[in-house]
């Protein structure tokens, strides 16, 4: 059986999510003082100084958006729990 | 006379924590209906989490992570093929095929088939001495193997990469830990947290090589590993270890037609029903919504596996329960710390471009004065307006599971900094300290914002 193929949007979101977490790190690592990821090379260049500033520029509700746009199981009927009010007994 | 509505034909594919966890929970809801499990194993319902321990020697021995004997599993009436792989789904004609026999009819399709491991793609992936720590067999046999290891090489600090290390080290083998990211579980902590995880790795003995790719895996004239080559060099080792991520088998339900999302695993509602009427999926192929974000994720514990096959059994079988959004706290063992978190670390929300702030304090398990009192560093991340809770960091010597699962709660149910920093605690000296580290890393946000 030929496995199923990766679909655009799981590989979009594997990459990007991947380039957000390095671009992360280095941003955290400053903070605390410890060592950061290696400098980007190649395409990954591409992904840290075009697509995580351009990201990070978007509003939230945009990305919001986006995310819930892709395909998954948020897509369909997960209630909240019941949240109590007043008091229990 | 009355017509005997037969019994329902449940079949449950995989014999892991969700597959048994559906079958229990779908024999507690029908008593009458007919529960088949193929597992392509020999054994089904043994705790994997356990395996490193038994390698490392806390564990005396691997009959002891078997959950029940075949014979108790057969007493419920629910019949487990063990060694036997179901090859395809027929969705729409309600069977699975299994073997060259004639097509098994059901009612209701539970899909638990876990996990595997993202295979390293590089030149020497092929060689023998590269173990996929899972089948629990195929531990014993590798448990033996290490007896004559003197230098492994352990692949990604993910949760069973650490676990690992941690095991190797306590058995006295050089070991050496390859990262491509620049700290251990770098998905999930922050530097700060996991820093004397590393540190204790080292007095331990392990070599740490962050920030260092895989390149090749090198073999000797007779097919076996005698090293790696990474980006930082050539690494002798008699033995690889692969811990890398976990990616869902969705092979087998995707070719029947259910849908996979964005994160890769079998799209399900909060009954755990995938997108095909009559099949539910749980556990590591199926994605969950994560609470905070929305944001479907797959990969989580077995805890969560059981869980969510219990929901789908009970489904499966005719019942009514639902599972919910996951707030994922997480702990280990990893070196000479516990470390463990819930939700969101600085890292992972700046990623995502999430505003939060921090409070941190770093505080003791029991009263100062007794005897094996350990240190608990806490940090919280919280959300700038209203203050809720968005996720927590932990490190310390005792404390930090039982912390994790009370700050999932937490953000599950809206907890805020103001909340926690007045929170009650426990004390009593050889349990706990006078002052809880949750409240003192609340307070100390609060301070920071000076309110």
């Amino acid at each position: 059986m030929a496995p199923p193929r990766t679909s655009l949007a799981r590989r979009l979101r594997e990459v990007s999510e991947h380039q957000l977490m390095i671009a992360a790190q280095r941003d955290v690592a400053g903070r605390y003082g410890t060592p950061p990821p290696l400098p980007p090379r190649g395409v990954d260049r591409f992904w840290q100084q075009v697509f995580v500033p351009v990201y990070h520029r978007l509003p939230w509700k945009l990305r919001v958006t986006v995310m819930r746009a892709m395909p998954g199981s948020h897509r369909r009927t997960w209630h909240q729990p019941d949240q109590g009010s007043g008091p229990a007994v | 006379m009355a017509e005997r509505t037969p019994p329902r034909r449940i079949v449950i594919i995989g014999g892991g924590a969700a597959g048994i966890g559906a079958a229990g929970a779908a024999r507690g809801t029908s008593r009458d209906a007919e529960i088949t499990v193929y597992t392509e194993y020999e054994d089904a319902a043994y705790s994997p989490c356990g395996i490193p321990y038994v390698h490392g020697g806390e564990i005396p021995d691997f009959e002891r992570l078997f959950l029940g004997t075949k014979q108790q599993y057969a007493d419920q009436g629910i019949d487990i093929r063990y060694q036997t792989a179901v090859q395809a789904i027929d969705a729409r004609g309600r069977n699975v095929r299994v073997g060259n026999g004639p097509p098994v009819p059901y009612d209701a399709l539970v899909v638990a088939t876990g996990w595997d491991y993202g295979r390293p793609d590089v030149p020497g992936a092929d060689l023998a001495g590269i173990y996929y720590m899972k089948n629990i067999r195929e531990a014993m046999r590798w448990d033996e193997v290490l007896d004559g290891v003197r230098s492994a090489v352990v692949l990604e600090a993910q949760p069973l990469g650490m676990e690992m290390v941690t095991a190797l080290c306590h058995r006295g083998i050089e070991t050496h830990l390859v990262d491509p990211s620049p700290w251990a579980l770098s998905m999930a902590t922050d530097p700060d947290i996991v820093a004397p995880v590393q540190e204790s790795w080292l007095e331990m003995g392990a070599r740490l090589h962050f920030n260092t790719t895989l390149r090749a895996i090198l073999g000797d004239g007779s097919g076996r590993v005698r090293g790696v080559a990474t980006t930082d060099g050539e690494i002798a080792c008699d033995l690889v270890v692969v811990c890398s991520h976990k990616v869902p088998r969705t092979d087998l339900g995707a070719a029947a037609g259910l849908a996979v999302g964005s994160a890769g695993g079998f799209v399900v509602d909060e009954t755990m029903a995938t997108s095909v009427p009559g099949i539910w999926a749980a556990g590591d192929c199926a994605e969950i919504p994560h609470g905070v974000s929305n944001v479907p994720i797959q990969g989580l514990s077995g805890s969560h596996a059981y869980a969510q096959g219990k929901v789908a059994g009970v489904n499966a079988a005719g019942g009514r329960r639902a599972y919910q959004p996951v707030y994922v706290p997480w702990a280990m063992v990893a070196g000479k710390w516990m470390i463990g978190g819930v939700s969101f670390s600085e890292t992972l929300a700046t990623a995502l471009g999430i505003s939060f702030i921090t409070g941190q304090a770093q505080g003791i398990s029991r009263a100062r004065y007794f005897p094996d009192v350990k240190p608990v560093k806490v940090k919280l991340l919280a959300e700038p307006d209203g203050l809720r809770l968005i996720g927590a960091q932990m490190v310390g010597g005792e404390g930090i599971k039982e912390r994790a699962d009370f700050l999932a709660m937490a953000v599950r149910k809206g907890i805020t900094l103001r909340d926690l920093a007045t929170m009650e605690n426990v004390y009593s000296p050889p349990i706990g300290a006078l002052n809880e580290p949750i409240a003192m890393a609340a307070q100390d946000a609060l301070a920071r914002l000076g309110s």
